[in-house]
C-alpha cells in the first residue's frame, strides 16, 4: 500500500487548508477582534488559516475525521486553547474514536508540553473515559524522571493513584525517589498522600516516619523538605503536640550536641521550647532562654537573611513569658 | 543593575500594541497579556503614556469579550457570561451577546477578573458591565468540592480559579458568585502539613497557590477567623523561609521573579512583609532585568517575558522602590486603582 501525500506531510509540503481540494466545501470564517485591537499577536499565515477553517466548524458543529485532524493542527499552534481541546473532545466521543491511540497521542502532545495545564486535563478526561489508567504510573514516571518537582505529573499522578486505587508500590516508589534526590520536596509530599490514604497515621506508622525521617536528616541536616515532613507526622500524634516524643526531643538535642547549627534545627528546636512554654511545663533540655538564645544566634550568624524574623520571634516569646510571669504572679 | 523604569514602560506599551507570531501560545489568554500590560504601566505611574483615544480602544476591546445576557434578567445563558479571554472564537455578526448558535464561546473566570481589573485602571465605572450576570457566570464555574474550573467548556478545577471567583466577587462586591463557604472548605482542605496552600487537597504546598488561597480568604473577610493562630504563625514561617536572595516557590527550588510577588504579598497580607530582606530581593529581581529591551525574566540570562516582568515589577512596588506605585495585595492592582474601586462602591451602595 502506498502512502497518501495527506497522511505523511512532511513540514515543507504542508498545504494550508484554504488550499486543500478535500476543505472546499467549507468556507472559513475570520476572527472578529474588533474595530481596533490591542495586544493583537502577529499570526503567521498557517495559524490564521487553521483557525480560519476551526472557527467555521464550530459553528457548523462538523464532528469528522478531517476535524480531528484539524483539532491537532489547532492544538499545536496553540496547546492552551481550551475550546480545541474540548472540540477534541466532542469529535472523539462521537466518532466513538480508538482512545488507546489518542492516549499515546496525548502522551507524545505532553512530552512535548510538560506544563501545559490544558493538555493534562485531556489526558485525564480520557483516562477517565477508558476507565483503564494501566498506563499512567509508568507515563508519569517518564515526565517524572526528565523533571521530578513537575507539578502537573504530581497532580495526574494522584489523581490516577486515588481514583484507580494503586497505591500498593506507591511508597516503594517514593522511596526510590528520595534516595536518589532526598531534597526531593514532592516526593515528600507524595509520601504524606500515600500515607494518609492508606494506613493513616497510626501510632506504628508514626514511629516509623519519625525514625525514617530523621535518618533522612542525619544524612543531609540542611534539608527543609524532611524537617517539614517531620513536624507534619507529628501533627498526626494524639496531642498534635511537637513535643510529643521524647525520641524527636532527644534527635534534636543530639544534633545541638553534635554541633549542628542548621537554621532548620535550631527553629525546631525554638519551636519545641515555645511550645513547653505554652504547655506550662518546665524543660530541662529545652527551657524559653535557650529558644531566646537561638533566635539571637539565628538573627546574628546562622541565618541572617531572615534576621528580621528571628528578632520579631525573639519580641514575640518575650511577650509570652512575660505574659505567664503576669498570670502566675497574679494567682 | 539599575531600575529602568522607562524601558518597562516601554516593553508594555510595545507588546500592548502587538506580540510576534511566536506568541500565538498566549492567544487564548490576550486580556491576561492585555491586564499585564495596563498594570504595569499603571505600576510604573506611566499611564499618560496611553493617549485618551488608545484607553478608549483598550476599553472597547476589553468590552468586545464580554458575554452577558441581551436582556437583563435573562436566564438562558447563566453560565457563561463574563469575559472571554480573548477573540479568537468570536465569528462576526454574533458579538457582545452569545446564542445557541456558538454553543463554545464562554468566560474564563481569570479573564473576567482580569477584564474588570483593566477596566477600573483605565477609570472606567464599570457601568456596562451587568454585574450580576457576571456574578451568575462565575458562580456557574463552582464545583461540588468548593473549587471552581475556569471556564464551562472542559477545563481543570483548583485554587487558581478560586482566587479569580473571589476577586470578581469583591470587585463586583456580590458574593452570589459563590458558595462561600464551600470555597472556604476547599481552601482548608489543600493546607499542606507543612503550613502553606496547594493547588488542592493532597498537593504540595506552592507559593503562587499559597497566595491565591490567603488572598481568597483575605477577600473574603475571613483570614483571621478560618486559621488559627498557629496555623498563621506557620504561614508566616513557610513564607520567609521561601526568601533566598529572591524567593522560591517551594522549599528546595530555584528562585524565581514572580514568587518575590507571591510570597511577598502573602506576606503582606499577614502584616509581616517588614520581617524580609529587600535588598538581595531587589538586587535578585533587577539582575533579570534587559536593560536594553525592558523586562524582566523568571531567572538571570533567561528571556524576558510579559508575566515575569509584571509580577517582578509587583514585587518591587511591594517594596516601595521609588517611581513605582504601591500594589493592593490582595487585587493585584495599584492602590489607586483599588481607590477608584471603592468609590465605585460607595456609589452602588447609595444607590
Amino acid at each position: 500500500m502506498t502512502d497518501s501525500s495527506s497522511d505523511c506531510t512532511l513540514e515543507e509540503e504542508y498545504v494550508l487548508y484554504k488550499n486543500r481540494p478535500q476543505w472546499r466545501d467549507v468556507t472559513p470564517i475570520q476572527q472578529d477582534d474588533g474595530p481596533n485591537p490591542v495586544v493583537a499577536i502577529a499570526y503567521s499565515e498557517q495559524f490564521r488559516d487553521v483557525y480560519d477553517y476551526f472557527r467555521a466548524v464550530l459553528r457548523s458543529g462538523e464532528k469528522s475525521e478531517r476535524v480531528l485532524e484539524l483539532t491537532n493542527d489547532a492544538a499545536q499552534l496553540n496547546p492552551a486553547n481550551y475550546t480545541v481541546w474540548q472540540y477534541r473532545r466532542d469529535v472523539l466521543h462521537h466518532l466513538n474514536s480508538n482512545l488507546t491511540e489518542e492516549l499515546d497521542y496525548i502522551g507524545e502532545t505532553i512530552r512535548e508540553h510538560p506544563k501545559n495545564y490544558q493538555v493534562w486535563h485531556h489526558r485525564r478526561v480520557i483516562v477517565e473515559w477508558m476507565k483503564d489508567a494501566s498506563n499512567e504510573l509508568q507515563f508519569t514516571d517518564q515526565v517524572l524522571s526528565l523533571d521530578s518537582k513537575n507539578y502537573h505529573a504530581w497532580q495526574h499522578r494522584q489523581w490516577v493513584v486515588a481514583t484507580f486505587k494503586l497505591f500498593d508500590a506507591e511508597l516503594q516508589y517514593v522511596n526510590n525517589l528520595l534516595v536518589k534526590d532526598v531534597r526531593n520536596n514532592s516526593a515528600w509530599n507524595q509520601r504524606h498522600f500515600v500515607i494518609v490514604h492508606t494506613t493513616g497515621f497510626t501510632p506504628e506508622i508514626i514511629q516509623r516516619e519519625l525514625e525514617f525521617t530523621a535518618s533522612k536528616i542525619k544524612d543531609v541536616v540542611n534539608n527543609e523538605s524532611a524537617w517539614n515532613y517531620l513536624r507534619g507526622v507529628l501533627c498526626h500524634t494524639e496531642s498534635g503536640n511537637i513535643t510529643s516524643e521524647d525520641f524527636i526531643l532527644d534527635f534534636c538535642q543530639e544534633l545541638y550536641d553534635m554541633g549542628c547549627r542548621s537554621p532548620y534545627l535550631l527553629a525546631f528546636t525554638i519551636d519545641i521550647c515555645e511550645e513547653f512554654l505554652e504547655l506550662g511545663v518546665s524543660s530541662e533540655a529545652y527551657p524559653i532562654q535557650k529558644a531566646l538564645q537561638l533566635c539571637e544566634d539565628l538573627a546574628v550568624e546562622h541565618d541572617k537573611i531572615r534576621k528580621e524574623y528571628w528578632k520579631f520571634i525573639s519580641r514575640k516569646l518575650s511577650q509570652n513569658v512575660s505574659c505567664k510571669t503576669d498570670v502566675n504572679s497574679s494567682s | 543593575m539599575d531600575f529602568v523604569p522607562k524601558r518597562h514602560a516601554r516593553y508594555f506599551l510595545r507588546f500592548l500594541h502587538i506580540l510576534p507570531s511566536d506568541a500565538s501560545h498566549y492567544d487564548s489568554i490576550r486580556l491576561a497579556m492585555c491586564f499585564f500590560a495596563v498594570s504595569g504601566l499603571d505600576l510604573l505611574d506611566s499611564l499618560d503614556q496611553l493617549t485618551l483615544e488608545k484607553k478608549d480602544h483598550i476599553r472597547d476591546w476589553v468590552y468586545h469579550l464580554l458575554i452577558q445576557a441581551k436582556e437583563s434578567g435573562a436566564q438562558d445563558e447563566v453560565a457563561r457570561w463574563g469575559f472571554q479571554g480573548s477573540s479568537t472564537l468570536i465569528m462576526p455578526p454574533a458579538t457582545g451577546v452569545v446564542d445557541h448558535s456558538e454553543p463554545y464561546a464562554c468566560s474564563h473566570v481569570s479573564m473576567t477578573y482580569t477584564g474588570l481589573g483593566t477596566l477600573l485602571i483605565l477609570g472606567d465605572d464599570l457601568s456596562r458591565v451587568n454585574r450580576k450576570d457576571v456574578a451568575a457566570g462565575v458562580r456557574a464555574c463552582q464545583q461540588s468540592d468548593g473549587s471552581f474550573c475556569a471556564l464551562l467548556s472542559g477545563s481543570e478545577c483548583d485554587m487558581r480559579f478560586v482566587y479569580s471567583a473571589a476577586a470578581v466577587c469583591y470587585i463586583l462586591q456580590d458574593w452570589s458568585g459563590m458558595d462561600v463557604g464551600l470555597a472556604t472548605n476547599y481552601i482548608l482542605q489543600s493546607l499542606s502539613y507543612d503550613g502553606a496552600f496547594a493547588q488542592g487537597p493532597g498537593l504540595e504546598s506552592h507559593g503562587g497557590h499559597t497566595f491565591c488561597a490567603v488572598a481568597s480568604l483575605s477577600l473574603m473577610g475571613t483570614l483571621h477567623s478560618m486559621l488559627s493562630r498557629k496555623q498563621l504563625d506557620r504561614l508566616r514561617r513557610w513564607c520567609v523561609m521561601r526568601q533566598e536572595s529572591g524567593f522560591q516557590g517551594r522549599p528546595n527550588k530555584p528562585i524565581d521573579t514572580c514568587y518575590s510577588f507571591w510570597v511577598g504579598a502573602t506576606l503582606k497580607i499577614l502584616d509581616c512583609f517588614n520581617l524580609i530582606d529587600e535588598a538581595p530581593n531587589r538586587e535578585f529581581s533587577l539582575a533579570t532585568q534587559n536593560g536594553i529591551t525592558g523586562g524582566f525574566s523568571k531567572w538571570t540570562n533567561t528571556d524576558v517575558e510579559p508575566l515575569h516582568t509584571y509580577f517582578a515589577l509587583a514585587g518591587l512596588s511591594l517594596m516601595k522602590e521609588p517611581g513605582v506605585l504601591a500594589i493592593h495585595p490582595e487585587l493585584n492592582l495599584s492602590q489607586r486603582a483599588v481607590d477608584h474601586l471603592h468609590r465605585l462602591h460607595e456609589k452602588w451602595n447609595n444607590s
